[in-house]
């Protein structure tokens, strides 16, 4: 899905909207492509640019391979599955054109939605505790003096490790029976829980499993944005009489608001789109009723109910009409998020 | 797979890259497929889904005709066979197609070769008639040749079975254990005596095998949803008979080795192939399980075919080389060196079968599996069948979790036929 582009530039937009503009105006028209004749007969024009544009061939080859690799792998199979969803097509036969009639049938379909809701709920169970982490480990990093690498090594090495042999690792943390966490639960005499079959607890695993992966990640970013802050300001704070929290909320926040917006667009993008986790959590080995999302459904995510359709049922059509809808629940998050934590720079 | 999470941003060239690279090795390893001479030929097939040694053979015997290249494929075989019959490019000349992809294969028949017009009726009548017809459309085409089968019993543990003061012969438990009611009665002795053991292991297990049991499933061969009629609600409530009597070990994630070895399951419902699993999940139970026939008859579960994709250019040939592969004495090898259970009666007198299981205590468990294999009813299975028994399974574990009987087969049923309405039933 194209939804994996905006995170990139998302912070720099916020921020100099005013220059990039003035560059986009100014780059088709640099100053050697004006012609000396003023508006010149666009049919004299046209080779002239053609053999400019030609003349950059270097540097043009040298950024393809992105390019070609986004057309093949990325934009074609986007394209390409916004057709499959006005269609009925099990993978192998004829491809047939059924107009909107999957997406209506998805307005019916009461697993759709339920998806939709724990998509939701595991995203609010898991974003907004994490960013929150984040920001005070971060700050607390940024306050150390020592060991100040292997801190940022440790927190950021969940980011880069198998998301199934973590999904692996906490299966077997909350499995009932023998279950670290029960195991601990009942040492203390507490009541063991059922963490994998209770709805609520599913979405809670889910959601501690995506956290734990993701919190570091975004420490690091907020401790670059910290590190950037420049240290006038909390002198100046210091001066003023502020203490740290003060100086945490009246300081570092705002600034680090560029910052906050990037790690909440990436956790609105990423955070919706989960799938590896219920897969590989609930995913059973058996030929009958794969992927259904665990008991009650609970672990069912959008991205999830769209690969059983696909991929389970050979239900192409169908699951590029999930995907779609799942795309635009994404942009509509996004730009509720955008709007929230934006809001005060506008 | 352009959808996955935070990773794919950042190392997305680099998959992307890797994925090109694993498409041009993938590309070379298979070029010689398509080319239209029977020069060379591909076989593809699953871990597990042909025995090696005879494909091996296979390959030595038509030597003289062929280069016969086999290729076993991990991953999701049905996915990787549909990308390529899809792109038209490298298509295997002969696949395997496993048991639960065939319905949904059977519309596209088109694009397999009609294995009656290879001659394939004479060999009919060595192969299990109920078999045959799965790999046959609805208007008389042969598309799967059969390989396995998956014919039911009850695993039980005779030691567990001794302790609750329950018989442990296998013929004295099928005997006493004729009914489901039966069985069920004497999983609450069972569950009275040893308080940690139940049953079975799950109550879907049970559902499968009612299913199976009865002459039709989910959708009848006129297309017609079925779902909501007697045999499943009957299959729906011996199923969930498990829950109320309190016989269910309700495993349904990930730790059903480590409950098969402790002793949480008394028994299993389930095909052939489920020895090896029970084997490999407790190898130090050796001895104490037996096999006695499933209660109320048995019903398949598993198995699989090969099949000549319209694409390979001497389907002749590779008919020659699939009836070889699958032969009677063939199969007897393929049960020895992968437990497929084989689809043609004649191998079970053979002495690869015949012997002893010194896993099941030297017990010859052909004498089970063999009648079973024949009493196996014959059904329609419907290209949508698995997706439309879904909810079923869905709603049994709600169950298990503690919604009443009547609102979850009420809810199975409604999303029963959304699905079926979806998938473009009337």
């Amino acid at each position: 899905m194209s939804s994996s582009r905006p995170t990139a530039q998302a912070p720099r937009e916020s921020k100099r909207t005013s220059p990039r503009m003035r560059i986009a105006r100014d780059t088709p028209r640099p100053s050697r492509a004006r012609t000396p004749s003023g508006p010149a007969p666009s049919a004299r024009r046209r080779p002239g640019r053609a053999r400019r544009v030609a003349s950059f061939w270097p540097q043009y080859l040298a950024i393809s391979p992105f390019y070609l690799v986004f057309l093949v792998f990325l934009l074609i199979p986007i394209v390409f599955s916004l057709y499959l969803a006005f269609t009925s097509w099990d993978g192998l036969g004829a491809i047939k054109f059924v107009g909107l009639q999957q997406f209506r049938f998805l307005v019916k379909d009461s697993t759709f939605w339920l998806a939709l809701r724990n998509t939701l709920i595991i995203w609010v169970l898991s974003t907004v505790p994490m960013l929150f982490v984040s920001l005070v480990l971060a700050s607390l990093i940024n306050a150390t003096r020592r060991f100040t690498a292997f801190y940022r090594i440790a927190f950021f090495i969940p980011s880069v490790t198998s998301i199934v042999a973590i999904a692996l690792f906490f299966s077997a943390i909350f499995s009932e029976n023998y279950g670290l966490v029960n195991v601990m639960l009942h040492a203390m005499h507490l009541p063991t829980v059922d963490w994998l079959s209770d709805a609520w607890t599913i979405k809670l695993v889910i959601a501690i499993l995506m956290s734990w992966q993701w919190t570091g990640y975004n420490a690091i970013i907020y401790l670059a944005g910290m590190q950037s802050i420049p240290p006038e300001l909390y002198e100046a704070a210091k001066v003023d009489g502020a203490g740290p929290i003060r100086t945490f909320f009246s300081i570092t926040i705002p600034m680090l608001r560029p910052i906050i917006l990037f790690t909440v667009i990436v956790s609105t993008v990423t955070g919706l789109q989960s799938f590896t986790e219920p897969q590989v959590l609930f995913g059973s080995s058996a030929s009958v009723n794969p992927n259904s999302g665990g008991p009650g459904q609970a672990g069912l995510t959008l991205i999830l109910y769209f690969y059983h359709q696909a991929f389970d049922n050979n239900n192409f059509g169908y699951g590029a009409a999930i995907a779609w809808a799942a795309f635009l629940v994404i942009v509509l998050f996004t730009a509720i998020n955008w709007r929230l934590v934006a809001r005060k720079d506008r | 797979m352009e959808l996955t999470r935070r990773q794919a941003i950042r190392t997305g060239l680099l998959g992307a890259a890797g994925l090109a690279a694993g498409g041009t090795l993938t590309a070379c390893g298979g070029g010689s497929s398509s080319g239209g001479s029977a020069a060379a030929m591909t076989l593809w097939y699953w871990s597990g889904g042909l025995s090696p040694s005879v494909v091996t053979d296979a390959t030595k015997k038509f030597a003289s005709q062929t280069k016969l290249t086999s290729s076993v494929i991990g991953g999701d075989f049905k996915q990787k066979l549909l990308t390529t019959m899809t792109s038209r490019r490298y298509v295997p000349d002969i696949t395997g197609i496993k048991g639960e992809d065939m319905p949904a294969m059977l519309p596209d028949a088109d694009r397999f070769v009609d294995l009656n017009t290879l001659g394939a009726a004479k060999l009919k009548s060595q192969y299990l008639s109920w078999k045959w017809a799965q790999g046959m459309t609805t208007d008389g085409k042969l598309i799967g040749f059969p390989i396995d089968i998956g014919p039911t019993a009850m695993f039980y543990r005779s030691d567990l079975f001794a302790q609750a003061g329950l018989p442990t012969d296998p013929t004295t438990v099928a005997a006493q254990m004729k009914t489901w009611d039966e069985y069920f009665a004497a999983g609450v002795e069972l569950h009275k005596a040893i308080p940690k053991t139940y049953l079975v292991d799950n109550a879907g297990d049970i559902f499968t095998a009612v299913v199976g049991q009865s002459g039709s499933r989910f959708i009848d061969s006129s297309g017609k949803f079925v779902g909501d009629q007697d045999h499943i609600r009957t299959a729906w409530d011996t199923a969930v008979k498990t829950v109320t009597l309190g016989i269910d070990a309700k495993i349904n994630d990930n730790s059903w080795n480590g409950n098969i070895a402790n002793g949480t399951v008394g028994s299993v419902i389930g095909a052939a192939w489920h020895a090896l699993d029970i084997e490999q999940a407790a190898p130090a139970l050796s001895g104490k399980w037996r096999v006695a026939a499933t209660p109320d008859g048995p019903s398949d579960n598993g198995g699989s075919f090969l099949a000549i994709p319209t694409t390979c250019p001497d389907p002749a040939l590779a008919f020659q080389i699939i009836t070889w592969i699958l032969n009677p004495t063939n199969q007897a090898r393929g049960f020895t060196d992968e437990a497929l259970f084989p689809s043609t009666p004649a191998s079970y007198t053979m002495s690869a079968l015949t012997s002893g299981d010194k896993y099941f205590g030297g017990q010859k468990t052909i004498e089970v599996f063999g009648p079973a294999a024949q009493n196996i009813p014959n059904q329609y299975v419907a290209p949508a069948d698995s997706a439309v028994s879904a909810p079923y399974y869905n709603q049994l574990i709600n169950v298990e979790n503690g919604t009443s009987s009547d609102s979850a087969w009420s809810a199975a049923v409604s999303q029963a036929k959304q699905i079926f309405a979806q998938q473009g039933g009337s």
